[in-house]
Protein backbone atom coordinates (compact mmCIF):
# COMPACT_ATOMS: atom_id res chain seq x y z
CA UNK A 1 0.00 0.00 0.00
CA UNK A 2 2.14 2.83 -1.20
CA UNK A 3 1.26 6.43 -0.65
CA UNK A 4 1.10 7.33 -4.30
CA UNK A 5 -1.58 4.77 -5.18
CA UNK A 6 -3.81 5.38 -2.21
CA UNK A 7 -3.95 9.14 -1.82
CA UNK A 8 -3.12 11.12 -4.90
CA UNK A 9 -4.33 14.28 -3.18
CA UNK A 10 -1.68 14.29 -0.48
CA UNK A 11 0.34 17.45 -0.59
CA UNK A 12 3.55 18.31 1.18
CA UNK A 13 3.12 20.55 4.21
CA UNK A 14 4.94 23.84 3.92
CA UNK A 15 6.02 23.34 0.33
CA UNK A 16 7.28 26.68 -0.82
CA UNK A 17 7.25 28.49 -4.08
CA UNK A 18 10.67 29.26 -5.57
CA UNK A 19 12.53 32.03 -3.80
CA UNK A 20 12.73 34.32 -6.82
CA UNK A 21 8.94 34.39 -7.02
CA UNK A 22 8.64 35.72 -3.46
CA UNK A 23 7.94 39.39 -4.32
CA UNK A 24 4.89 38.28 -6.31
CA UNK A 25 3.81 35.26 -4.25
CA UNK A 26 3.76 37.35 -1.07
CA UNK A 27 1.35 39.77 -2.70
CA UNK A 28 -0.78 36.78 -3.68
CA UNK A 29 -0.74 35.55 -0.07
CA UNK A 30 -1.81 38.96 1.18
CA UNK A 31 -4.68 39.17 -1.29
CA UNK A 32 -5.95 35.66 -0.58
CA UNK A 33 -5.86 36.39 3.16
CA UNK A 34 -7.33 39.87 2.90
CA UNK A 35 -10.19 39.05 5.26
CA UNK A 36 -7.69 38.00 7.92
CA UNK A 37 -5.58 41.11 7.33
CA UNK A 38 -8.67 43.31 7.68
CA UNK A 39 -9.66 41.66 10.95
CA UNK A 40 -6.16 41.87 12.41
CA UNK A 41 -5.76 45.52 11.38
CA UNK A 42 -9.09 46.38 12.94
CA UNK A 43 -8.11 44.60 16.13
CA UNK A 44 -4.80 46.49 16.30
CA UNK A 45 -6.39 49.87 15.74
CA UNK A 46 -9.12 49.17 18.27
CA UNK A 47 -6.46 48.09 20.74
CA UNK A 48 -4.65 51.36 20.40
CA UNK A 49 -7.61 53.51 21.34
CA UNK A 50 -9.29 51.26 23.89
CA UNK A 51 -10.33 52.73 27.21
CA UNK A 52 -9.84 56.27 25.94
CA UNK A 53 -12.78 58.59 26.21
CA UNK A 54 -11.81 60.53 23.12
CA UNK A 55 -10.89 57.32 21.31
CA UNK A 56 -10.09 57.78 17.66
CA UNK A 57 -10.06 61.56 18.06
CA UNK A 58 -6.62 61.16 19.66
CA UNK A 59 -5.11 60.37 16.29
CA UNK A 60 -5.96 63.94 15.25
CA UNK A 61 -5.62 65.64 18.64
CA UNK A 62 -2.04 64.51 19.09
CA UNK A 63 -0.66 66.03 15.86
CA UNK A 64 -2.80 69.12 16.38
CA UNK A 65 -1.31 69.75 19.81
CA UNK A 66 2.09 69.00 18.39
CA UNK A 67 1.61 71.57 15.67
CA UNK A 68 0.62 74.18 18.27
CA UNK A 69 3.86 73.46 20.09
CA UNK A 70 5.87 73.78 16.88
CA UNK A 71 4.03 76.98 16.05
CA UNK A 72 5.10 78.63 19.28
CA UNK A 73 8.54 77.15 19.24
CA UNK A 74 9.53 78.15 15.75
CA UNK A 75 7.26 80.92 14.52
CA UNK A 76 7.33 83.00 17.69
CA UNK A 77 10.45 82.26 19.69
CA UNK A 78 12.87 81.73 16.86
CA UNK A 79 11.18 84.27 14.63
CA UNK A 80 11.55 82.03 11.64
CA UNK A 81 10.99 83.90 8.38
CA UNK A 82 8.91 81.10 6.85
CA UNK A 83 5.50 81.45 8.45
CA UNK A 84 4.62 77.89 7.40
CA UNK A 85 7.68 76.33 8.99
CA UNK A 86 5.63 74.79 11.83
CA UNK A 87 3.34 73.18 9.27
CA UNK A 88 6.26 71.72 7.31
CA UNK A 89 7.71 70.28 10.50
CA UNK A 90 4.39 68.74 11.40
CA UNK A 91 4.03 67.11 7.97
CA UNK A 92 7.59 65.86 8.30
CA UNK A 93 6.87 64.37 11.72
CA UNK A 94 3.75 62.60 10.45
CA UNK A 95 5.34 61.11 7.32
CA UNK A 96 8.60 60.21 9.05
CA UNK A 97 6.60 58.71 11.90
CA UNK A 98 4.73 56.53 9.43
CA UNK A 99 8.01 55.28 7.97
CA UNK A 100 9.72 54.79 11.31
CA UNK A 101 6.79 52.95 12.90
CA UNK A 102 6.28 50.80 9.80
CA UNK A 103 9.95 49.89 9.78
CA UNK A 104 10.01 48.99 13.48
CA UNK A 105 6.73 47.09 13.20
CA UNK A 106 8.10 45.02 10.29
CA UNK A 107 11.41 44.30 12.00
CA UNK A 108 9.62 43.09 15.13
CA UNK A 109 6.71 41.44 13.30
CA UNK A 110 7.96 37.87 13.82
CA UNK A 111 9.62 38.23 17.21
CA UNK A 112 6.65 40.14 18.62
CA UNK A 113 4.09 37.55 17.58
CA UNK A 114 5.84 34.45 18.85
CA UNK A 115 2.78 33.20 20.72
CA UNK A 116 0.56 33.38 17.68
CA UNK A 117 3.26 31.89 15.43
CA UNK A 118 3.50 28.85 17.69
CA UNK A 119 -0.21 28.24 17.81
CA UNK A 120 -1.60 28.79 14.33
CA UNK A 121 -0.25 28.73 10.87
CA UNK A 122 -0.92 31.21 8.10
CA UNK A 123 1.48 32.88 5.68
CA UNK A 124 3.91 34.79 7.88
CA UNK A 125 3.99 37.76 5.53
CA UNK A 126 0.60 38.57 7.08
CA UNK A 127 2.31 39.73 10.31
CA UNK A 128 4.36 42.61 8.86
CA UNK A 129 1.58 43.42 6.41
CA UNK A 130 -0.94 43.80 9.20
CA UNK A 131 1.36 45.93 11.30
CA UNK A 132 2.18 48.26 8.42
CA UNK A 133 -1.43 48.50 7.23
CA UNK A 134 -2.56 49.43 10.74
CA UNK A 135 0.16 52.05 10.77
CA UNK A 136 -0.88 53.49 7.43
CA UNK A 137 -4.50 53.72 8.57
CA UNK A 138 -3.47 55.47 11.80
CA UNK A 139 -1.22 57.88 9.90
CA UNK A 140 -4.03 58.61 7.46
CA UNK A 141 -6.25 59.44 10.42
CA UNK A 142 -3.55 61.70 11.88
CA UNK A 143 -3.15 63.45 8.57
CA UNK A 144 -6.69 64.77 8.94
CA UNK A 145 -4.92 67.43 10.99
CA UNK A 146 -4.33 69.19 7.68
CA UNK A 147 -7.99 70.26 7.72
CA UNK A 148 -7.60 72.72 10.62
CA UNK A 149 -4.27 73.79 9.11
CA UNK A 150 -5.87 74.54 5.75
CA UNK A 151 -8.55 76.59 7.50
CA UNK A 152 -6.10 78.45 9.74
CA UNK A 153 -3.52 79.28 7.09
CA UNK A 154 -6.00 79.84 4.27
CA UNK A 155 -4.46 77.23 2.00
CA UNK A 156 -6.54 76.53 -1.06
CA UNK A 157 -7.78 72.98 -1.09
CA UNK A 158 -6.99 71.39 -4.44
CA UNK A 159 -6.53 68.05 -6.15
CA UNK A 160 -2.86 68.20 -5.13
CA UNK A 161 -3.88 67.08 -1.66
CA UNK A 162 -3.86 63.49 -2.94
CA UNK A 163 -0.08 63.73 -2.71
CA UNK A 164 -0.44 63.32 1.06
CA UNK A 165 -2.00 59.82 0.95
CA UNK A 166 0.48 58.88 -1.80
CA UNK A 167 3.33 59.99 0.41
CA UNK A 168 1.96 58.00 3.36
CA UNK A 169 1.75 54.88 1.21
CA UNK A 170 5.29 55.41 -0.07
CA UNK A 171 6.61 55.78 3.47
CA UNK A 172 4.80 52.63 4.62
CA UNK A 173 5.94 50.65 1.59
CA UNK A 174 9.55 51.65 2.11
CA UNK A 175 9.23 50.72 5.78
CA UNK A 176 7.91 47.21 5.12
CA UNK A 177 10.50 46.46 2.42
CA UNK A 178 13.43 47.44 4.61
CA UNK A 179 11.89 45.79 7.67
CA UNK A 180 11.35 42.44 5.92
CA UNK A 181 15.07 42.11 5.31
CA UNK A 182 15.76 42.20 9.02
CA UNK A 183 12.66 40.58 10.53
CA UNK A 184 14.09 37.00 10.43
CA UNK A 185 17.40 38.24 11.83
CA UNK A 186 15.61 39.84 14.76
CA UNK A 187 14.26 36.42 15.78
CA UNK A 188 17.81 35.18 16.22
CA UNK A 189 19.35 38.21 17.87
CA UNK A 190 17.26 40.98 19.35
CA UNK A 191 20.17 43.40 18.84
CA UNK A 192 18.73 44.13 15.41
CA UNK A 193 15.71 45.75 17.00
CA UNK A 194 17.82 48.00 19.23
CA UNK A 195 19.99 49.00 16.29
CA UNK A 196 16.95 49.93 14.23
CA UNK A 197 15.47 51.99 17.03
CA UNK A 198 18.65 54.03 16.90
CA UNK A 199 18.57 54.24 13.09
CA UNK A 200 15.01 55.58 13.15
CA UNK A 201 16.00 58.24 15.70
CA UNK A 202 19.11 59.26 13.79
CA UNK A 203 17.27 59.21 10.47
CA UNK A 204 14.88 61.78 11.87
CA UNK A 205 17.65 64.39 11.60
CA UNK A 206 19.12 63.17 8.32
CA UNK A 207 15.70 63.29 6.68
CA UNK A 208 13.80 66.50 6.02
CA UNK A 209 11.70 66.48 9.18
CA UNK A 210 13.09 69.57 10.89
CA UNK A 211 14.30 71.01 7.60
CA UNK A 212 12.90 71.19 4.09
CA UNK A 213 14.20 70.38 0.64
CA UNK A 214 14.09 74.09 -0.16
CA UNK A 215 16.42 74.85 2.77
CA UNK A 216 18.84 72.23 1.48
CA UNK A 217 18.70 73.84 -1.97
CA UNK A 218 19.53 77.26 -0.49
CA UNK A 219 22.58 75.80 1.18
CA UNK A 220 23.57 74.13 -2.08
CA UNK A 221 23.20 70.56 -0.88
CA UNK A 222 19.95 69.87 -2.74
CA UNK A 223 21.56 67.25 -4.94
CA UNK A 224 23.11 65.41 -2.02
CA UNK A 225 19.99 65.14 0.12
CA UNK A 226 17.99 63.70 -2.79
CA UNK A 227 19.91 60.44 -2.28
CA UNK A 228 17.88 59.96 0.88
CA UNK A 229 14.80 58.05 -0.31
CA UNK A 230 12.65 59.67 2.37
CA UNK A 231 13.19 63.18 0.97
CA UNK A 232 10.73 62.60 -1.86
CA UNK A 233 7.74 61.33 0.21
CA UNK A 234 8.03 64.10 2.78
CA UNK A 235 8.54 66.80 0.17
CA UNK A 236 5.65 65.74 -2.05
CA UNK A 237 3.32 65.77 0.98
CA UNK A 238 4.41 69.35 1.74
CA UNK A 239 4.02 70.44 -1.86
CA UNK A 240 0.64 68.73 -2.05
CA UNK A 241 -0.59 70.68 0.95
CA UNK A 242 0.63 73.98 -0.48
CA UNK A 243 -1.31 73.21 -3.65
CA UNK A 244 1.26 72.30 -6.27
CA UNK A 245 2.67 69.22 -7.94
CA UNK A 246 6.01 68.10 -6.52
CA UNK A 247 8.72 70.57 -7.42
CA UNK A 248 11.42 67.90 -7.38
CA UNK A 249 13.64 66.54 -10.15
CA UNK A 250 11.84 63.61 -11.78
CA UNK A 251 14.85 61.35 -11.13
CA UNK A 252 14.45 61.99 -7.40
CA UNK A 253 10.89 60.68 -7.43
CA UNK A 254 11.94 57.74 -9.58
CA UNK A 255 14.87 56.98 -7.29
CA UNK A 256 12.70 57.06 -4.20
CA UNK A 257 10.05 54.81 -5.68
CA UNK A 258 12.60 52.49 -7.28
CA UNK A 259 14.47 52.20 -3.99
CA UNK A 260 11.25 51.26 -2.16
CA UNK A 261 10.47 48.66 -4.83
CA UNK A 262 13.99 47.25 -4.67
CA UNK A 263 13.70 46.98 -0.89
CA UNK A 264 10.41 45.10 -1.28
CA UNK A 265 12.01 42.68 -3.74
CA UNK A 266 15.06 42.05 -1.57
CA UNK A 267 13.01 42.07 1.62
CA UNK A 268 10.41 39.59 0.46
CA UNK A 269 13.08 37.23 -0.89
CA UNK A 270 15.06 37.34 2.36
CA UNK A 271 11.89 36.95 4.40
CA UNK A 272 10.69 34.02 2.31
CA UNK A 273 14.04 32.28 2.51
CA UNK A 274 14.71 32.65 6.22
CA UNK A 275 11.42 33.02 8.12
CA UNK A 276 10.79 29.30 8.64
CA UNK A 277 14.27 28.78 10.08
CA UNK A 278 14.02 31.98 12.10
CA UNK A 279 10.79 31.08 13.92
CA UNK A 280 12.58 28.09 15.48
CA UNK A 281 14.56 30.61 17.50
CA UNK A 282 11.44 32.10 19.05
CA UNK B 1 -10.51 0.63 2.27
CA UNK B 2 -8.83 3.40 4.09
CA UNK B 3 -6.97 6.31 2.60
CA UNK B 4 -4.12 8.08 4.25
CA UNK B 5 -4.64 11.73 5.11
CA UNK B 6 -1.47 12.36 7.07
CA UNK B 7 1.86 10.81 6.14
CA UNK B 8 4.99 11.68 8.07
CA UNK B 9 8.19 10.25 6.62
CA UNK B 10 11.48 10.33 8.49
CA UNK B 11 10.91 13.76 9.98
CA UNK B 12 13.82 15.25 11.88
CA UNK B 13 13.56 18.64 13.53
CA UNK B 14 16.33 20.38 15.40
CA UNK B 15 16.02 23.52 17.43
CA UNK B 16 18.94 25.89 17.69
CA UNK B 17 20.01 26.64 21.21
CA UNK B 18 19.98 30.16 22.49
CA UNK B 19 23.59 31.24 22.75
CA UNK B 20 25.53 34.30 23.66
CA UNK B 21 28.07 35.92 21.40
CA UNK B 22 31.10 34.27 23.04
CA UNK B 23 29.81 30.75 22.64
CA UNK B 24 28.77 31.49 19.04
CA UNK B 25 32.34 32.50 18.23
CA UNK B 26 33.77 29.56 20.18
CA UNK B 27 31.49 27.11 18.36
CA UNK B 28 32.30 28.70 15.03
CA UNK B 29 36.03 28.28 15.61
CA UNK B 30 35.62 24.67 16.72
CA UNK B 31 33.21 24.04 13.80
CA UNK B 32 30.69 22.63 16.22
CA UNK B 33 26.95 22.86 15.89
CA UNK B 34 24.87 22.78 19.00
CA UNK B 35 21.29 21.85 18.45
CA UNK B 36 18.51 20.20 20.31
CA UNK B 37 16.90 17.39 18.36
CA UNK B 38 13.20 17.57 19.10
CA UNK B 39 12.05 14.98 16.58
CA UNK B 40 14.38 12.25 15.46
CA UNK B 41 13.07 10.30 12.51
CA UNK B 42 9.32 10.13 12.95
CA UNK B 43 7.38 7.86 10.61
CA UNK B 44 3.65 7.90 10.87
CA UNK B 45 0.64 7.40 8.70
CA UNK B 46 -2.88 8.24 9.70
CA UNK B 47 -5.99 7.20 7.84
CA UNK B 48 -9.14 9.09 7.20
CA UNK B 49 -11.64 8.90 10.05
CA UNK B 50 -9.15 7.80 12.69
CA UNK B 51 -8.83 9.35 16.13
CA UNK B 52 -5.22 9.18 17.16
CA UNK B 53 -3.92 10.01 20.58
CA UNK B 54 -0.31 11.01 21.15
CA UNK B 55 1.15 10.53 24.60
CA UNK B 56 4.55 10.94 26.15
CA UNK B 57 6.37 12.73 28.91
CA UNK B 58 6.70 16.51 28.90
CA UNK B 59 9.09 17.80 26.26
CA UNK B 60 9.22 14.55 24.30
CA UNK B 61 8.13 16.25 21.08
CA UNK B 62 4.36 15.68 21.00
CA UNK B 63 3.42 19.31 20.40
CA UNK B 64 6.28 19.76 17.97
CA UNK B 65 4.92 16.89 15.88
CA UNK B 66 1.53 18.57 15.69
CA UNK B 67 3.26 21.80 14.67
CA UNK B 68 5.06 19.96 11.89
CA UNK B 69 1.77 18.56 10.62
CA UNK B 70 0.11 21.95 10.71
CA UNK B 71 3.00 23.66 8.93
CA UNK B 72 4.32 25.85 11.72
CA UNK B 73 7.76 24.23 11.55
CA UNK B 74 9.37 22.97 8.40
CA UNK B 75 11.22 19.68 9.06
CA UNK B 76 14.99 19.69 8.66
CA UNK B 77 14.83 16.25 7.10
CA UNK B 78 11.97 14.16 5.79
CA UNK B 79 8.57 15.24 4.61
CA UNK B 80 5.11 15.56 5.97
CA UNK B 81 2.20 15.20 3.59
CA UNK B 82 -1.45 15.84 4.27
CA UNK B 83 -4.70 15.72 2.35
CA UNK B 84 -7.34 18.31 3.12
CA UNK B 85 -7.38 21.37 5.30
CA UNK B 86 -6.01 21.29 8.80
CA UNK B 87 -6.88 23.14 11.93
CA UNK B 88 -4.61 23.14 14.95
CA UNK B 89 -6.33 23.69 18.24
CA UNK B 90 -3.66 24.72 20.69
CA UNK B 91 -3.73 27.20 23.51
CA UNK B 92 -7.32 28.05 22.69
CA UNK B 93 -7.89 31.56 21.57
CA UNK B 94 -4.54 32.37 20.02
CA UNK B 95 -4.94 35.87 18.73
CA UNK B 96 -7.93 36.74 20.85
CA UNK B 97 -7.80 40.44 21.48
CA UNK B 98 -9.01 41.18 24.96
CA UNK B 99 -10.65 44.53 24.20
CA UNK B 100 -12.96 43.18 21.51
CA UNK B 101 -16.23 41.40 22.13
CA UNK B 102 -16.76 37.67 21.99
CA UNK B 103 -18.56 38.02 18.68
CA UNK B 104 -15.74 40.04 17.11
CA UNK B 105 -13.19 37.61 18.46
CA UNK B 106 -15.11 34.67 17.04
CA UNK B 107 -14.78 36.29 13.61
CA UNK B 108 -11.13 37.18 14.22
CA UNK B 109 -10.22 33.71 15.46
CA UNK B 110 -12.13 32.11 12.60
CA UNK B 111 -10.15 34.14 10.11
CA UNK B 112 -6.90 33.33 11.93
CA UNK B 113 -7.76 29.66 11.52
CA UNK B 114 -8.05 30.30 7.81
CA UNK B 115 -11.74 30.58 7.05
CA UNK B 116 -13.39 33.03 4.74
CA UNK B 117 -15.87 35.76 5.48
CA UNK B 118 -19.02 33.98 4.25
CA UNK B 119 -18.24 30.75 6.04
CA UNK B 120 -17.74 32.47 9.38
CA UNK B 121 -20.88 34.60 9.04
CA UNK B 122 -22.83 31.46 8.19
CA UNK B 123 -21.48 29.56 11.20
CA UNK B 124 -21.68 32.41 13.70
CA UNK B 125 -25.11 31.55 15.20
CA UNK B 126 -23.98 27.96 15.66
CA UNK B 127 -20.72 29.07 17.29
CA UNK B 128 -22.54 31.35 19.71
CA UNK B 129 -25.04 28.72 20.72
CA UNK B 130 -22.34 26.06 21.18
CA UNK B 131 -20.20 28.38 23.31
CA UNK B 132 -23.15 28.89 25.70
CA UNK B 133 -22.03 32.45 26.30
CA UNK B 134 -25.51 33.89 25.74
CA UNK B 135 -25.52 37.61 26.50
CA UNK B 136 -21.77 37.64 27.28
CA UNK B 137 -21.03 37.24 23.60
CA UNK B 138 -21.22 41.02 23.17
CA UNK B 139 -19.00 41.76 26.17
CA UNK B 140 -15.26 42.33 25.80
CA UNK B 141 -13.21 39.16 26.12
CA UNK B 142 -11.19 40.57 29.02
CA UNK B 143 -14.26 40.08 31.22
CA UNK B 144 -14.35 36.35 30.42
CA UNK B 145 -13.09 33.59 32.64
CA UNK B 146 -10.48 31.18 31.28
CA UNK B 147 -13.17 28.53 30.81
CA UNK B 148 -15.39 30.92 28.84
CA UNK B 149 -12.53 31.82 26.53
CA UNK B 150 -11.75 28.17 25.98
CA UNK B 151 -15.39 27.45 25.21
CA UNK B 152 -15.49 30.19 22.61
CA UNK B 153 -12.23 28.98 21.12
CA UNK B 154 -13.41 25.41 20.85
CA UNK B 155 -16.77 26.54 19.46
CA UNK B 156 -15.04 28.43 16.66
CA UNK B 157 -12.43 25.80 15.94
CA UNK B 158 -14.88 22.95 15.79
CA UNK B 159 -17.62 24.80 13.90
CA UNK B 160 -15.50 25.23 10.85
CA UNK B 161 -15.24 21.48 10.23
CA UNK B 162 -11.68 21.02 9.09
CA UNK B 163 -10.83 17.74 7.38
CA UNK B 164 -8.13 17.21 9.96
CA UNK B 165 -8.33 18.52 13.50
CA UNK B 166 -5.20 18.61 15.63
CA UNK B 167 -5.80 19.14 19.34
CA UNK B 168 -3.01 20.04 21.72
CA UNK B 169 -3.89 19.72 25.40
CA UNK B 170 -6.95 21.86 25.27
CA UNK B 171 -9.66 19.44 26.24
CA UNK B 172 -10.54 19.17 29.85
CA UNK B 173 -11.22 22.85 30.19
CA UNK B 174 -14.45 24.22 31.49
CA UNK B 175 -16.95 22.60 33.77
CA UNK B 176 -17.77 18.87 33.58
CA UNK B 177 -20.87 19.45 31.44
CA UNK B 178 -18.88 21.36 28.87
CA UNK B 179 -16.10 18.78 29.01
CA UNK B 180 -18.59 16.11 28.02
CA UNK B 181 -20.06 18.35 25.37
CA UNK B 182 -16.67 19.03 23.82
CA UNK B 183 -15.77 15.35 23.80
CA UNK B 184 -19.10 14.59 22.14
CA UNK B 185 -18.44 17.30 19.62
CA UNK B 186 -15.12 15.81 18.66
CA UNK B 187 -16.62 12.36 18.25
CA UNK B 188 -19.31 13.99 16.10
CA UNK B 189 -16.64 15.60 13.95
CA UNK B 190 -15.01 12.26 13.41
CA UNK B 191 -18.32 10.82 12.35
CA UNK B 192 -18.44 13.52 9.68
CA UNK B 193 -15.44 11.71 8.22
CA UNK B 194 -12.96 14.01 9.89
CA UNK B 195 -9.65 12.90 11.26
CA UNK B 196 -8.48 13.89 14.70
CA UNK B 197 -5.07 13.84 16.35
CA UNK B 198 -5.06 14.58 20.07
CA UNK B 199 -2.13 15.31 22.33
CA UNK B 200 -3.13 14.84 25.90
CA UNK B 201 -2.19 13.54 29.31
CA UNK B 202 -5.69 12.44 30.23
CA UNK B 203 -5.36 8.75 29.43
CA UNK B 204 -8.91 8.02 30.47
CA UNK B 205 -10.36 10.23 27.79
CA UNK B 206 -7.87 9.07 25.20
CA UNK B 207 -8.63 5.38 25.73
CA UNK B 208 -12.33 6.19 25.44
CA UNK B 209 -12.25 8.03 22.15
CA UNK B 210 -9.09 6.99 20.31
CA UNK B 211 -8.68 4.09 17.91
CA UNK B 212 -4.95 4.15 18.24
CA UNK B 213 -2.37 5.65 20.53
CA UNK B 214 1.17 6.66 19.78
CA UNK B 215 3.85 6.92 22.43
CA UNK B 216 6.70 9.32 21.78
CA UNK B 217 9.89 9.29 23.79
CA UNK B 218 12.90 11.50 23.08
CA UNK B 219 11.62 12.47 19.65
CA UNK B 220 10.98 8.91 18.50
CA UNK B 221 7.87 6.82 18.23
CA UNK B 222 8.43 3.95 20.65
CA UNK B 223 5.01 2.33 20.74
CA UNK B 224 1.94 2.42 18.58
CA UNK B 225 -1.36 0.57 18.62
CA UNK B 226 -4.18 -0.47 20.94
CA UNK B 227 -4.73 2.26 23.60
CA UNK B 228 -4.51 -0.04 26.61
CA UNK B 229 -1.22 -1.61 25.55
CA UNK B 230 0.39 1.74 24.68
CA UNK B 231 -0.65 3.20 28.03
CA UNK B 232 0.85 0.14 29.75
CA UNK B 233 4.07 0.71 27.82
CA UNK B 234 4.07 4.35 28.99
CA UNK B 235 3.77 3.29 32.61
CA UNK B 236 6.45 0.61 32.19
CA UNK B 237 8.84 3.20 30.79
CA UNK B 238 7.98 5.66 33.55
CA UNK B 239 8.66 2.97 36.13
CA UNK B 240 11.94 2.02 34.46
CA UNK B 241 13.04 5.66 34.46
CA UNK B 242 12.23 5.95 38.13
CA UNK B 243 14.28 2.81 38.73
CA UNK B 244 17.24 4.32 36.87
CA UNK B 245 17.15 7.42 38.98
CA UNK B 246 17.32 5.40 42.18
Amino acid sequence: MSVEDESPNLSIVGERSPVWKAPISHIGDIISNSFLVRNLVRSQIRGKFRNAMLGYAWSVIEPTLLSVVYYFLFSMLAGNPDQYYAVWVLIGVIIWGCFGKSLMASVTSLSGNSRMIHLVFFPRIIFPTTAVCANIVLTAMSSLVVIPIILYYDFTLSIHIILIPISILMAGFLGIGLGLIFAPMNCVQKDVEHLFRFIVRAGFFVSPVMWTYEMALERGVGQVVLWNPMVAPITIARHGLSGKWPDLPFEALLWSFGFALLMWIIGSIVFHKYESAAVKHL
Amino acid sequence: MSSEVIVVEGVVLRFPRQRNIISIIADFIRKRKRNFTALNGINLSINKGEIIGIIGTNGCGKSTLLRIISGIYIPDKGVCKVAGNISLLAGLGAGFSSHQTGRENAILYGSVLGYGEEKIKEKLPEIISFSELDEFIDEPIRTYSAGMKARLGLAVASAIQPDILLIDEVLGVGDPTFKKKSTDRIIEMVEDAGTVVIVSHSFGMLSNICNRLILIDNGKIVAEGEPSSVIREYHDRAAARKGDNK
